[in-house]
């Protein structure tokens, strides 16, 4: 095939040279720089070397038709996509709506089952004492570094009326 | 389409209002803390704060304001008008209250006998007999009244405790006995023998045994019992 800088070269207005012409069928770039010096060139790139002569295509007639036909069948099967892309707006509205109703009726169905103040449950009254009493330890604090204090377990015989505190201090003098 | 578009609309409506209840019940329990403040007039209020510490619950807080002496509180509302109450009966002027004090001394000697609780220690007959000694004798029993923040002295025979009554803790139901200083007269001085700080229920007995070890043959008893 030609190369540009040879159809360049060989390029003159009012040209019917085959080969430059074949050229032009498949390089737009010369075909622009073809068409600023002779505008008729291109109509007789696509076959006719005379003017008022019926135009063939390259390829022929039936090749033409083909290629015409195929875009054709792409741009309807493309047609085709589209809208149905575009149809399927009312499927998602349909599935938003389905979902919707699905978790609004889920919501209506825990709140009715789920039992509610207003359900006549029996109430039991439960004596509640007036005060928790805290505990606190009997020996807070006793200033001796060698002691150890004991508070001794109740075992339950008179309550808690009486609590026993042993106090181990060496420090004490023997003769208590 | 119609239809599609109105039960959308109206699932989409009626959605969020379903929830609406549960997120207003979820928003209230998070409001649902309140602030109070509690000045007094009569007691610390770092020892108000000590009073009412068991009583705040897990999400309340206490602040402690020293310089107007006074406690905000933050809790649920029912609990601040518990915790109310309490620092209600906190904060009164300086109770009168009194303390029992009986000194016991106890031994444990050769001889297999049972030991002759005196008739004034009748009452702690059955505790006494838990720490095992089997001579026991009473020394004195002494009643001392005093207000919060006051003094109080004991003396029997050679022994001598004197102390401060503390303040008085609603949420124990106790008296603090500050600096209770024991001493005993050896000769013509005064030996200290110990020092301690007790919490006192109202109404409860105390023993409190002093021995050296738990070897040792002798033991000193302080039956303490504080009342309003």
């Amino acid at each position: 095939m030609m190369s540009c800088d040879s159809f360049r070269t060989r390029f003159h207005t009012g040209t019917d040279d085959a080969a430059l012409l074949e050229h032009l069928r498949s390089c737009d770039r010369c075909l622009d720089f073809a068409a600023h010096a002779d505008p008729d060139v291109m109509f007789r790139a696509l076959g006719s070397s005379t003017f008022g002569s019926e135009m063939i295509p390259p390829g022929g007639i039936d090749a033409f038709v083909d290629g015409v036909m195929q875009q054709v069948r792409v741009r309807d099967a493309e047609t085709a996509v589209a809208s149905s892309q575009a149809a399927s707006w009312p499927r998602r509205l349909a599935m938003a709506a389905a979902i919707s109703v699905a978790v609004f009726g889920a919501t209506l169905i825990y709140r009715f089952d789920t039992p509610q103040d207003s359900s006549p449950v029996p109430r039991v009254a439960v004596a509640v004492p007036n005060r928790t009493l805290t505990t606190k330890p009997i020996v807070e604090t006793y200033d001796s570094q060698n002691a150890t204090i004991v508070e001794v377990p109740t075992d339950g015989t008179g309550g808690d009326d009486v609590k026993i505190v042993m106090i181990f201090d060496e420090n004490l003098p023997a003769d208590l | 389409m119609k239809r599609i578009a109105v039960v959308m609309m109206m699932a989409l409506l009626l959605g969020p209002a379903a929830f609406a209840d549960a997120d207003a019940a979820d928003a209230a329990k998070a409001k649902s803390l309140s602030v109070r403040t509690f000045q007094f007039k009569h007691k610390q209020a770092e020892n108000a704060a000590a009073a009412i510490k068991a009583l705040v619950s897990a999400g309340g807080t206490i602040s402690i304001q020293p310089k107007t002496n006074s406690l905000v509180v933050t809790d649920e509302p029912e609990n601040l008008k518990k915790i109310a109450a309490l620092l209600g009966q906190f904060d009164v002027a300086p109770q009168p209250f009194h303390l029992t004090v009986r000194l016991v001394s106890a031994g444990r000697v050769a001889e297999d006998r049972a030991a002759r609780v005196p008739e004034e220690l009748r009452d702690v007959e059955s505790k006494l007999a838990l720490l095992r000694y089997n001579s026991i004798e009473s020394i004195g029993s002494a009643d001392v009244s005093g207000r919060e923040g006051g003094p109080g002295l004991v003396e029997l025979a050679a022994y001598r405790a004197d102390f401060q009554f503390g303040e008085y803790d609603p949420a124990s139901d106790s008296i603090r006995i500050t600096d209770f200083k024991l001493s005993r007269l050896d000769g013509d001085q005064l030996a200290p023998m110990m020092k301690t700080t007790l919490n006192l229920k109202l109404g409860q007995t105390v023993i409190m045994a002093v021995t050296r070890d738990a070897q040792s043959q002798r033991a000193l008893m302080m039956v303490l019992s504080a009342r309003r």
